[in-house]
This record gives C-alpha cells, sequence and structure tokens, in this order.
C-alpha cells in the first residue's frame, strides 16, 4: 500500500530530489498522525486498550441468553456469567464450598440457621456496596421475580436477616447442604441498585465477579474487562475477555488455529483436529449426565413394565463410543461414576439385555411395533437417533420429533418421551431434588416420586457435609432416586476443552471454569 | 422444442444428467445396498467392499443414504419450481390483460415477496406449521414466484401491443382467448429457462434447508443432511462431503445447462442458430435468414 502513495522515482533522478522527497515524507506522516492516530484510537476502544494485555478469547457454546442470573437460571451458562458475578460461596477442586463473598459462615446448633459473614469494604462495579442487604434482596429476587428459573431451588430458605456483613438465612428445614447452594450455579449476586430495573440487568449485568462487562451484543458477543475491585483481584491475571458465541462446531478448532480465540469448549469429535493443531486438550472434571427422560403418567409407560423394557433396552456404551469417542463414560444415575453421590450398588442395575426387553414388553401385552412413540427434542441430536435404533431393536417403533419450542412442554410436564442432559449442580441434593423430587424441574412426570425418596434427601439435608456419616446417607438418597421410573440415565458427556498453549492450566474446579491465577502468556 | 434442445451437445449432457438424477430418485431406495438407517459399530469407517462410500459417524452406510436422499432432493427442488411456476405465471400473464388494478396489486405482491429473505422467512414459516419438507418448499416456491411473475409478464407485454393481438380484441376476442391462441406461446420459451433455473436453485434450497436440519425429521437422509453431518467429522473423513457436494454441483450444473440449451433454441435466433447448424452440416451454407433479434 505505501509503495502506491507517491510516484516511484528512477535511480538517477533520487540524488537531487531526496532532500525535498524527505520533507515531503515528513510532511505527508505528520499530517496522516495528526487525523489518524486520534481518529484509530477513537475507533479502538476498548479493543485497542486490550492490545499488549492478557486477553481471554473464549468461544463458547453456552453463550448467555439472559445475563440477569436470576433469569439465567442454574444451568451451564453459569460458567460465562460467573465473570461477572460473584457468589457467596464457590466451589474448590474436590467439589466442596469454600470462601467467595463470604469469608466464612455458621450453621446454629439445630442446623436451621446459617449465618454469611460478608468481606469487608467491597463494591459492586456500579459501586453499591456488598452487604448483606445485597444478599438479602439476591435471594429474595431469586425466590419471587416472575421470571425467576430458581425459585424452585431455594425452597429450604424461608426469610433473610440483613445485619450489616452478615447475612441470616432462616431455613425451613434442617439444611446443611446451603454452603454448597448458594454458590456459582444458585446465588450469583447482582447489584441491588441495578436489578431494580431487571430487564436492564439482563442485557447489562453489574456484580462484584472478577470481570465488568463493557460491551455486551446479545446472542452473539461480550467484551469484558478485569475488575479491579474484585475482592480476589490479585490473583486474576487476565486483563481482558472477549467472550464470543461458538460457530458451528467444525470451525472452532480452525479459529483456535489462528488466533480468533484462544479458548473454547469443543466436541469430542473435534478433539483429534484440535490436538493435530497444536493445541492444549482437556477434560474438565464435571458432573454431566444424560438421560432419557418417561413420562408415567402418560401410557405407555404407565405400564411399569413398558419403562423397564426401555431401561434393557439401552446400550450405555454405544452411546459412549459413538458419541464421546472415549472422552466420556457410561452411567445409570445422574452423575458419573466416583462422584461422591453415585452409588455403587446400584451400579449394574438394569445391565443391556435386550432379550429380556422383548419378554419385558410380550408380558405387558405388547408385539413388536405396537408401540409408537414420539421422541421430542429441541433440536437434531444423534443421541436421538440411537435411542431410536435401539429401542427399535425391541420392538418399539420411535419418531423423532423436533420442536424448537421444545422447553415449554417439556419443563410444563406435556411430554411423553423426550431426552435431558444436566451439567449437574454443586450440591448432591439439589441434582437429585431436580431430578427425582416430586417437582423437579427434571422429572418429566411430576408429582410422581419414588417411595422413600423425600425421606431419603430430608436425611441428606440433616448429615452435614463433614460427618463421616455423609456419603453413606447421600448415596442411600441416590439409591432411592433411581428407583424412579421416570428416567433412565445413559452416560456423562465430557466437559472438552481447547486452548491456546499460552494459556495456563485452570483450577479444576469439577464443572467450573474459574479463572483465578490462570495466566496468558505472550501478551 | 425438445427435440431442439437434444439437438445441442450442451442440451444432451444437462438431460442426461438430470435423467440419471431422476433414475436415483426414483429407483435410490431400492438401489441402496444398505439400509440407510441400519447403524453399526463401524463408524467412520472408510470405503470397503462392503461399504463404497464408508459409514457415518453412527455406522450407517453413506452411499445407501446418498440414494435414499436423492429423493427428497428432487421432489423438493420439483415442489419449489411448480408451485413458483403455478403462483408467479398466471398473474404474471393476467397482469397485462385484466387492468390496472390487478397490475398494481400484484406487482406490490411480487414486490413484497421478493424483499422477504427466503431462508428466513422459510424458517419462521416451519416454525408456525411444523418441521417438513412439503410446508418448506410450498412457502419457498412461493417467495420465487415473483421470477416467474416477472418473466411471463415480460413476454407478454411484447405481444399485447402487437396489431394481431389488437385485432383479436377489436373482433370482440376474450381475455383466455387471446392468452391461449397467441400469448401463450410466446411466453412458454422464456418461462421453460426460468423453470430449468429455478429446479436449479431449487436444488441449493432443498440442500440448504436439510443441511441446516430444517424440512427433515432425523434420521431421514439428505444430502444436505450428509453434507452437514460429514463437516462435523473432517479429522477423520476429509473427503466424506465430496459424494454429496458434487451431487448437488452436478445437478445444479445439469438444470442450469439445461436452462442455457432451452435459451438457445428458442426465438427467433434460436431457431436461426439451428437452421444455420443444420445447413453446415448439410453443407449448404449459413442459413440466409439469421437474425440478430429474437425473444
Amino acid at each position: 500500500m505505501y509503495g502506491h502513495l507517491t510516484p516511484r522515482r528512477s535511480r538517477a533522478d533520487a540524488p537531487t530530489n531526496r532532500r525535498a522527497g524527505r520533507l515531503r515524507t515528513a510532511a505527508l506522516t505528520a499530517a496522516l498522525a495528526t487525523v489518524l492516530v486520534p481518529a484509530l484510537s477513537a475507533c479502538g476502544g476498548e479493543s485497542s486498550a486490550a492490545s499488549g494485555s492478557a486477553t481471554l478469547k473464549w468461544a463458547s457454546s453456552y453463550f448467555p441468553t439472559h445475563w440477569d442470573p436470576v433469569v439465567g437460571g442454574s444451568g451451564a451458562q453459569f460458567r460465562e456469567l460467573s465473570l461477572v458475578y460473584a457468589s457467596l460461596t464457590r466451589t474448590d477442586e474436590s467439589g466442596k464450598a469454600v470462601p467467595d463473598l463470604a469469608k466464612s459462615w455458621d450453621y446454629n446448633a439445630k442446623g436451621d440457621e446459617i449465618t454469611f459473614h460478608l468481606r469487608p469494604n467491597l463494591k459492586f462495579s456500579d459501586g453499591t456496596p456488598v452487604d448483606a442487604s445485597a444478599v438479602k434482596a439476591a435471594i429474595e429476587r431469586a425466590k419471587k421475580q416472575k421470571n425467576s428459573a430458581l425459585f424452585g431451588d431455594l425452597t429450604s430458605i424461608k426469610s433473610v436477616d440483613a445485619k450489616g456483613l452478615d447475612a441470616v438465612v432462616h431455613l425451613t428445614q434442617v439444611d446443611y447442604q446451603i454452603p454448597q447452594l448458594l454458590g456459582e450455579r444458585v446465588l450469583q449476586i447482582a447489584s441491588p441498585k441495578a436489578a431494580k430495573s431487571p430487564d436492564k440487568l439482563d442485557q447489562s449485568p453489574v456484580g462484584a465477579g472478577p470481570f465488568i462487562v463493557t460491551q455486551l451484543i446479545p446472542g452473539t458477543k461480550a467484551v469484558l474487562k478485569k475488575n479491579p475491585d474484585y475482592w480476589d483481584a490479585k490473583n486474576i491475571h487476565i486483563d481482558n475477555v472477549e467472550l464470543t458465541s461458538a460457530p458451528d462446531a467444525s470451525t472452532v478448532v480452525s479459529g483456535l488455529q489462528t488466533g480468533v480465540y484462544n479458548f473454547a469448549d469443543i466436541q469430542p469429535s473435534q478433539a483429534a483436529a484440535a490436538k493435530k493443531a497444536g493445541l492444549d486438550v482437556f477434560v474438565q472434571p464435571g458432573f454431566n449426565a444424560e438421560n432419557i427422560s418417561l413420562n408415567v403418567n402418560k401410557a405407555p409407560f404407565d405400564n411399569d413394565k413398558v419403562v423397564d423394557a426401555v431401561r434393557y433396552a439401552v446400550n450405555r456404551q454405544e452411546f459412549v463410543d459413538k458419541l464421546t469417542f472415549g472422552y466420556g463414560s457410561v452411567t445409570n444415575q445422574p452423575f458419573p461414576k466416583g462422584y461422591v453421590a453415585y452409588d455403587p450398588q446400584s451400579a449394574d442395575d438394569y445391565p443391556y439385555d435386550p432379550a429380556k426387553a422383548k419378554k419385558l414388553l410380550a408380558q405387558a401385552g405388547y408385539q413388536a411395533g405396537d408401540i409408537k412413540l414420539n421422541l421430542v427434542i429441541p433440536a437434531e441430536d444423534p443421541q436421538a437417533e440411537i435411542v431410536q435404533s435401539q429401542l427399535g431393536k425391541v420392538g418399539i417403533k420411535v419418531t423423532i420429533k423436533i420442536d424448537k419450542n421444545w422447553a415449554t412442554p417439556f419443563f410444563a410436564k406435556d411430554l411423553t418421551f423426550s431426552l435431558y442432559g444436566t451439567t449437574g449442580r454443586d450440591s448432591a441434593v439439589q441434582t437429585l431434588t431436580a431430578h427425582f423430587g416430586p417437582n423437579g424441574p427434571l422429572n418429566l412426570s411430576s408429582p410422581y416420586e419414588p417411595s422413600g425418596f423425600e425421606a431419603a434427601v430430608a436425611k441428606v439435608r440433616q448429615t452435614p457435609l463433614d460427618s463421616p456419616d455423609y456419603t453413606k446417607v447421600l448415596q442411600a438418597a441416590t439409591r432411592a432416586g433411581l428407583k424412579s421410573k421416570a428416567l433412565v440415565f445413559t452416560y456423562s458427556a465430557p466437559n472438552l476443552i481447547a486452548k491456546s498453549k499460552s494459556i495456563s492450566d485452570l483450577p479444576k474446579n469439577p464443572a467450573h471454569i474459574d479463572w483465578t491465577g490462570v495466566t496468558i502468556s505472550g501478551s | 422444442m425438445v427435440s431442439r434442445v437434444l439437438s445441442l451437445t450442451s442440451g444432451r449432457v444437462a438431460a442426461a444428467v438430470l435423467a440419471l438424477i431422476a433414475l436415483l430418485a426414483l429407483l435410490g431406495p431400492w438401489l441402496a445396498p444398505h439400509d440407510p438407517l441400519a447403524q453399526s459399530t463401524a463408524t467412520l469407517a472408510g470405503p470397503s467392499g462392503s461399504h463404497w462410500l464408508g459409514t457415518d459417524h453412527l455406522g450407517r452406510d453413506v452411499l445407501s443414504r446418498l440414494l435414499a436422499g436423492s429423493r427428497v432432493s428432487v421432489l423438493g427442488s420439483l415442489e419449489v419450481a411448480l408451485v413458483a411456476l403455478a403462483v408467479g405465471v398466471i398473474p404474471g400473464i393476467l397482469s397485462v390483460h385484466l387492468g390496472r388494478v390487478f397490475e398494481w396489486l400484484t406487482l406490490r405482491i411480487a414486490d413484497t415477496l421478493v424483499a422477504l429473505p427466503f431462508l428466513l422467512f422459510a424458517v419462521a414459516v416451519i416454525a408456525l406449521l411444523g418441521n417438513g419438507i412439503t410446508q418448506a418448499m410450498l412457502v419457498t416456491g412461493a417467495l420465487i414466484s415473483p421470477l416467474f411473475y416477472r418473466v411471463a409478464r415480460a413476454a407478454t407485454l411484447t405481444v399485447a401491443r402487437s396489431p394481431y393481438v389488437e385485432a383479436a380484441i377489436v373482433s370482440g376476442a376474450s381475455v383466455g382467448w387471446i392468452v391461449r391462441r397467441h400469448v401463450w406461446a410466446k411466453v412458454l420459451p422464456p418461462i421453460a429457462v426460468a423453470l430449468a433455473q429455478t429446479i436449479g436453485v431449487g436444488f441449493v434450497i432443498v440442500s440448504s434447508l436439510t443441511f441446516l436440519g430444517i424440512g427433515v425429521q432425523p434420521p431421514a437422509p439428505t444430502w444436505g443432511g450428509l453434507l452437514a453431518s460429514d463437516l462435523g467429522y473432517l479429522t477423520y473423513q476429509p473427503w466424506a462431503p465430496l459424494a454429496p457436494a458434487l451431487l448437488i454441483m452436478a445437478t445444479v450444473w445439469a438444470a442450469n445447462l439445461l436452462a442455457d440449451a432451452i435459451r438457445d433454441v428458442t426465438g427467433e435466433a434460436g431457431r436461426a442458430l439451428i437452421d444455420d447448424r443444420k445447413a453446415r452440416a448439410a453443407g449448404t451454407g449459413p442459413a440466409a435468414t439469421a437474425t440478430a433479434g429474437g425473444a
């Protein structure tokens, strides 16, 4: 481009005109600098400020549709929202609740009241102080806001008293799960001042987390900068974040390779390409579990033998082999193997036995082809095709129906047969009640509940997490839940991530993406 | 017209390719060596004696899925073209003969349909009416119909002011009679060109929609759907998208070639061209009646 600014001179006339040429060049450079430097600075905005600093370029498959954590709920998008919002607690590498905005907490002797002691001198990015009244406002909003996706998770909380930096949470029952519950999944705390306009908060998030949103293009991109007032800012070594909604899975690796992104969650089918491209590929520990949801209030699943036939017809290993490329694992529970709540005693329940499935169907009075089901899912999913194939082998004819409005009938419990995948919860009790509880959002058969489940869960709530009996009691609750006829768990999908080698390893906090201590070299 | 089109090499090649594709659509499901929906444990396998084009991510035979998927693509593109033809041609001809109100109304409707982004509109209609190839193609056909409306209208305008049409009007001939007797023959050639082009466009549309998972319910195979799923496994089978992509390209190319051939042999210039070729072949020199004009 520069060569086109002035005509090229011949070598012969160069010496005589050199001085004049230099003057013209200097004048032109000065003029261009005068005009372009301020203009480019203005255009660059945050981006130019970011140059030379540690910038995380994150392509996410879970780009938040809502930035109000109360509306966003406790699903997978909490990872992205936790860039902006902090919580009372967070989890460590063992999955145990540790201090976040609350520096400590203590239960009363009975176990039906917990007091969180907040860190002093903290403020939200709009300057509002982080105190107990902000916690109270956040909990009350989560319980009462019309479009809250969290109210079902907070049934143990009766009321909150705000006493300066102490938030006293009164419970409806003895519940030692509260510190696990009020973490990043369920209680990301927004500025109470900003939350007075929930619609505005949904597109202009204001929290006390490690980063502040400076630009947000709904559904597409968010630009964030480091929050110097975050309580643990000294351990945040990333200056800027560019969070982008991931494009088609097959193009993410190219984006990482070319530096458009330096961090992304990827599909298992892309892992080999990512490794080949010299990227760091790793599985972040998690609690993912996929399931086939059945509605026992509707035929043919109102017949126990049909439900059992489906359970025996499912070959879990096929899901792992075909969909996870060896990165996942089979599970017949709402958690992966190895998690504290995973019940080893139930590990061998309902093994793959298509002959037995056919026999059960015959006992239920159904011949091959008699049962015709619509498997309703929100989007094309090879998992559905495997279910269709496996049930087809035992004589159940499945038609896959894609319904873009799937969420409405699913959560209204109107569907008969569907698929769901959970990313788990930090509180194992929350995972169990979500799946097996009478009002659990993931229990397609509400208000059905397996017998003995409620008592088993109450016992877990009453058991302190550091009690020697905790694991035993928790696994007993899982066992009680697995008596449910409404869910057939299949496999645990991996949290597969590819990143540039310039990003240091992340803390292995299960199911979370924690940027504490993470560095980006070469910036 | 058919014999004139087939007298051109391009016409013969286009007809041969399209006939082959039509044959695939007709016999594909029977020609498939395997059940296109049958899964196996041999996932992402390379080409072999039993699976000529290998297997997909669920262990299904790719060749069988290509053959089985041809019917949806062919029927879908024909549906688009025929709907567009039916919706566009009649109003296009009548807009010249039925007065200013009808003309203004149909022109505004055509302008409106042109302004709508067809893919977005198709997705919206499918969300309302349910996910099916028929609804998708009906909507798309309606959105493409302004092409036929304009072609038919332009051709009709060229003959509407001709002395023989004016004479027919003066003689008290009805609009229907005038259209049948004088207009239709003039309108047909450009419409045939547009139809052939639209079949090609229809293939691209069907492939695009099915690529996005719109219009068909899984696991039904389609060329666009195969292409979409292949893209996710390029590391394992970088060659896999070639087969569906080549089929789509070949079909669209053949449809366009056919359109070109029809254009070449219709109208005064086309007829002169053919006469000229015949004369050359007979060794009698160039035809003396060649003119520069044409319909």
